[in-house]
């Protein structure tokens, strides 16, 4: 029997060119996936977008008195670059709880037998994430207008919107990690309120950090979503922003560095 | 479909598209896949038979780069599975258990989807979904979201989803589990109809009847070891037993029947439900006549008996641990 011949099919091995290329255009393929998936769960979208709103309006309106008093600007001035970030942050977890729903899907070994970029899966819905998440922060701009908030300039604008969905697209790859890591949207949603609320409370985006006791201030005033906080509300401002902006393309490119390999590493290794 | 039986006869002209040589799966300690080794041929039906658990879906895993091989080698098309995974994926195609579709999306977006993942240019690529939707008729459903499908026209698109970049090779995971017998029937057409304009199709099956009507080459798994190979007519043949079947009047008699034939030194088994005895003949046919004599001076009523080669079932559970299969 074994003597017959063989089915041979010439399946040459692409070059890093052409490799470089359809990682590319999988990418592409999978964003517009996961975008008209998006598009189909209208309340999922409605829920991510809202977030954002709901955080300006819950410390505008209820902390806003309190804390306003250290903030040395207009607390709406002060509060809406936070939120910003706030919302990409928001907006990152999904892309974790999401991820993991969709890894646990058949169509994700459909995906894996398929000759496709493998960083193309996580690369689409971390894109999907950071374009819902540009809306979001729009909304938030669009609410925070109502309440009062001004930019300063148009160029503050772009670059503080630019920073805050540049920081939540790193943390998606971070979540990306995390769910390819342990595939369950239960855990990751879990797993999250460890960074997640820290990250968030004990950050600039609220409040500054000289209202927080002594210890957690070099935490509160180092870590990304309090640099990046800083970073946008001196560029919403007009204020000189200084080291702000390089500490937080610093840390965004420190952030993607790591998780954007550990998670397609960890999506191949699971297969 | 139509009811041919299917060309029963390997035929070694046709060239080998999937080889596997000692594949083998461990999880822990528990061994999925043990030594396997078959070949599948261009052309041809090969179905891997075998109960739940038997280790079907591992081996096609491995054969299709989603789970790594812990010892031997397959090759498809000539490619080393192992060494060039994403060649191999250029060149196969899967369906069923272990593949799926985006439930959020339609039948056309899900070929799209998939279709532009195989970089199929985009004009060939309308045309091709067209022809397919309308070849496989999933017209009817084919602008609507997939999580609103009934089992049968899901499990036609995942069969489609599999033939968008016509690989030379298919994988199918118990294609038919879960239809309907008329939806079942109308796939079988589908399968052979591919598999005889030169598509290598591996599918796993659970079912007897589906590895006897379809597949031109039968592998039957185990526990994770193959225990027999060849069309279904070589294994019937291989068994060489012709088979009594009795059929007695009243149910509570076949535990009594059971006993007495196998104070005749033969082995009968019975479904649990029914009135019917199988009982292999070892030793020919007049041996049928001392059994009936040992049920007639039981008392045991007889209803109806009748000999008959042994089918595919008789192979199975032959070379099985039973259960699961129907």
């Amino acid at each position: 029997m074994t003597d017959a011949q063989t089915v041979s099919v010439a399946v040459p091995e692409p070059g890093l060119g052409q490799r470089f290329r359809w990682a590319i255009q999988d990418t592409v393929t999978m964003t517009w996936r996961d975008l008209l998936r998006t598009r189909r769960q209208p309340e999922m979208l409605s829920f991510a977008v809202i977030m954002g709103v709901f955080f300006l309006l819950l410390f505008y309106w209820v902390f806003g008195g309190a804390i306003a008093a250290g903030a040395g600007v207009d607390y709406i001035q002060y509060l809406v670059p936070g939120i910003f970030v706030i919302t990409t942050l928001t907006g990152a977890q999904q892309t974790g709880t999401g991820l993991a729903a969709d890894l646990g899907e058949g169509v994700t070994d459909r995906l894996r037998s398929m000759p496709m970029s493998q960083f193309a899966v996580l690369g689409g819905r971390t894109i999907a994430d950071a374009l819902r998440n540009i809306v979001g922060v729009l909304l938030v701009a669009l609410v925070g207008y109502l309440l009062g908030f001004r930019f300063a300039s148009i160029g503050g604008a772009i670059g503080a919107i630019a920073l805050a969905v540049g920081v939540g697209y790193a943390f998606s790859w971070m979540n990306a990690a995390i769910a390819a890591q342990v595939k369950s949207a239960e855990m990751v949603g879990m797993l999250s309120m460890f960074w997640l609320f820290p990250l968030m409370l004990a950050s600039t985006a609220f409040t500054p950090a000289e209202q927080m006791p002594g210890w957690l201030q070099g935490f509160a005033k180092w870590q990304p979503i309090s640099v990046v906080s800083d970073a946008a509300r001196n560029l919403s401002n007009g204020i000189p922003a200084g080291d702000t902006v390089l500490w937080s393309i610093i840390w965004i490119v420190v952030l993607l560095a790591v998780f954007v390999p550990m998670s397609v590493a960890i999506y191949r290794r699971s297969a | 479909m139509t009811d041919d039986a299917p060309a029963q006869s390997v035929d070694a002209s046709r060239p080998i598209a999937v080889a596997a040589r000692g594949l083998s799966k461990s999880f822990g300690d528990t061994e999925a896949v043990v030594d396997l080794t078959f070949e599948a041929r261009a052309g041809e039906v090969t179905g891997l038979l075998g109960p739940n658990g038997a280790g079907k879906t591992t081996t096609i895993k491995m054969l299709t780069t989603l789970l790594s091989i812990d010892a031997g080698a397959a090759s498809i098309a000539g490619i080393d599975v192992a060494s060039r995974p994403d060649a191999v994926r250029r060149v196969i195609g899967l369906a069923g258990q272990s593949a799926a579709v985006d439930e959020k999306l339609t039948a056309r977006e899900n070929l799209q989807l998939f279709g532009r993942l195989y970089k199929i240019p985009s004009g060939e690529r309308t045309t091709r979904i067209d022809y397919l939707i309308e070849r496989f008729e999933l017209t009817d459903f084919a602008d609507r979201v997939a999580e609103t499908y009934s089992g049968g026209q899901r499990r036609r698109l995942d069969v489609v989803a599999s033939l968008i970049a016509s690989p030379p090779v298919l994988f199918l995971d118990e294609p038919t589990t879960g239809l309907d017998p008329h939806t079942r029937t109308e796939l079988w057409g589908e399968i052979r109809e591919l598999a005889d304009n030169g598509t290598a199709v591996v599918l796993t099956t659970q079912y007897l009847e589906e590895a006897d009507r379809l597949s031109d080459s039968i592998v039957i798994i185990d526990e994770g070891v193959m225990k027999a190979s060849g069309t279904s007519a070589d294994l019937k043949r291989d068994l060489e037993r012709d088979v009594l079947e009795v059929h007695v009047a009243s149910r509570s008699d076949l535990p009594q029947a059971a006993a007495s034939v196998a104070g005749t030194g033969a082995s009968a088994s019975s479904d649990p439900e029914g009135t019917r005895l199988q009982i292999p003949l070892t030793g020919g046919a007049h041996q049928s006549l001392s059994i009936l004599r040992a049920l007639d001076a039981e008392g045991i009523e007889v209803a109806d008996f009748q000999l008959r080669k042994p089918t595919l079932d008789d192979v199975f559970l032959a070379m099985t641990s039973g259960g699961g299969a129907r």
